[in-house]
């Protein structure tokens, strides 16, 4: 190709129809170019064993094929029904997955503020809700003892609910390690800092003074006090024990 | 439309014997009265394009058995789909675009299964140049009919050589004579890509061609 003159002839005439005429430039081109005439003849050839390809003919039994098809898929064609049904379960399985969706968000954000409420009051034991099925309280009313002056605790027995396990916190409060508070004997007992114990605290460490510079320290050890079902109106589930 | 049950129950008539419908009937209106159940219109529209659409998916996929199927599916597109069938082109226009997507979806399900045919084993992948596997016989043959043969059956493997994407303009165009335009409709692409892809598809074949030029 010597020019652009011979790409924009030879785009011309491959963009012409077999037969249809093509411009005064063009002919011109032609017969000065040998290499763009030679081009136009072999492409000119080249068209024209395709264009005798021709039209293959459809089989005899075409029609009749296509009919037996057309029947069967009619046959075989799923009831109208059966897309009103399926576009229902579509739908109703979209619902059914938004709903999920949204109960277990819900949880999650539940369970985040929980979380978020223990780390902003780390108290060992929630209280009760009043909503919440009773749990049952039982206070022994055994005669107090006193020892050395103090009072024991009243253990009050409270069967937590789910709720209140779910509320437990993660972190306890290690009483062991805390130094124990001194009790004298100016102070009256229960006046001390010292009291009222606070009974989640499962390990106690208290120091007593008898006022002659004598000391004593108890350490009350973790303490289990294990799992009481207690069923109202059922005797045979009654609490063998009271605490 | 009308559900068919049976095969009768389409009736379809030969184009010959059918009085109510007239040779100028438009494929519009054929459509439109296939669509309100008329069974007749259907089988006009057949007789009209089951010979274009075999031959075309023919040249497209080098597979006359393959073809007639892809043809048939073609039809029972079209039948099925009368009702959403818009006017915006021409019909034959919509049906080839229906046979061109078949034949291409065929032509990839084969490269998928990586099956080889005899006339396209030596066939580049980049579309870069081919060895003729069945090169011609250099000596001169004494029919004319057979050389004319040979001839045809070599631009058909030729033909089958080419990349899918210059293969479908370049039979709208040579083999088929359809405009630029209305090539540019079936393939949903522009005029200007046409004419680029045929002249490729051109360049190609001169080139595997040109013992017979």
């Amino acid at each position: 190709m010597r020019n652009n003159n011979c790409k924009l002839i030879r785009r011309e005439l491959d963009e012409l129809m077999l037969g249809e005429s093509w411009s005064a430039a063009a002919t011109e081109h032609l017969r000065e170019c040998a290499e763009c005439r030679e081009f136009h003849e072999q492409q000119t050839k080249l068209r024209q064993i395709v264009g005798s390809l021709g039209t293959v003919e459809a089989p005899a039994d075409f029609d009749f094929r296509l009919r037996a098809r057309l029947a069967n898929d009619a046959s075989s064609a799923p009831p109208i029904y059966w897309a009103f049904a399926r576009r229902g379960l579509a739908v109703a399985a979209m619902v059914i997955v938004v709903v999920t969706g949204f109960v277990v968000v819900r949880d999650v954000m539940r369970q985040m503020e929980n979380n978020g409420e223990v780390a902003q009051k780390p108290q060992v034991h929630q209280p009760a809700k009043p909503d919440e099925p009773t749990p049952v309280v039982k206070e022994e009313k055994k005669p107090e003892q006193v020892v050395a002056g103090v009072t024991p605790v009243t253990i009050r027995k409270i069967r937590p609910t789910q709720a209140d396990y779910r509320k437990q916190p993660l972190l306890t409060k290690e009483a062991s390690s805390l130094g124990a508070t001194v009790l004298n004997g100016t102070q009256p007992a229960g006046m001390s800092a010292a009291f009222p114990i606070d009974s989640s605290v499962q390990s106690i460490t208290v120091s007593l003074e008898d006022g002659r510079g004598n000391a004593k320290t108890i350490s009350v050890p973790t303490v289990s006090f294990g799992s009481q079902r207690i069923v109202q109106g059922g005797n045979q589930f009654a609490p063998k024990r009271d605490w | 439309m009308n559900t068919l049950t049976t095969i009768d129950e389409l009736g379809f008539a030969p184009a010959l014997q059918q009085d109510v419908l007239e040779d100028t009937t438009s494929d519009h209106a054929l459509l439109e009265a296939t669509r309100s159940g008329d069974q007749d219109a259907f089988a006009e529209l057949v007789s009209r394009y089951r010979n274009q659409i075999t031959s075309y998916i023919y040249r497209m996929t080098n597979d006359y058995d393959g073809a007639v199927d892809l043809a048939q599916e073609t039809f029972v597109r079209v039948y099925r789909a009368a009702d959403r069938y818009q006017r915006s082109y021409a019909f034959s226009t919509y049906i080839y675009r229906i046979a061109t997507n078949l034949a291409i979806s065929e032509l990839r399900k084969r490269k998928r299964r990586k099956l080889v045919s005899l006339t396209g084993f030596f066939q580049p992948t980049d579309g870069g140049e081919a060895k003729e596997l069945n090169p011609p016989d250099g000596r001169p043959l004494q029919d004319l009919e057979l050389v004319d043969t040979e001839r045809r059956n070599a631009v058909q493997r030729a033909i089958g050589t080419l990349p899918e994407k210059y293969r479908a303009p370049l039979i709208l165009r040579d083999v088929d004579g359809r405009s630029y335009d209305e090539i540019a409709k079936i393939l949903e692409t522009s005029e200007g890509t046409v004419k680029s892809r045929i002249s490729r598809a051109r360049g190609f074949l001169r080139e595997k061609m040109r013992a017979y030029l």
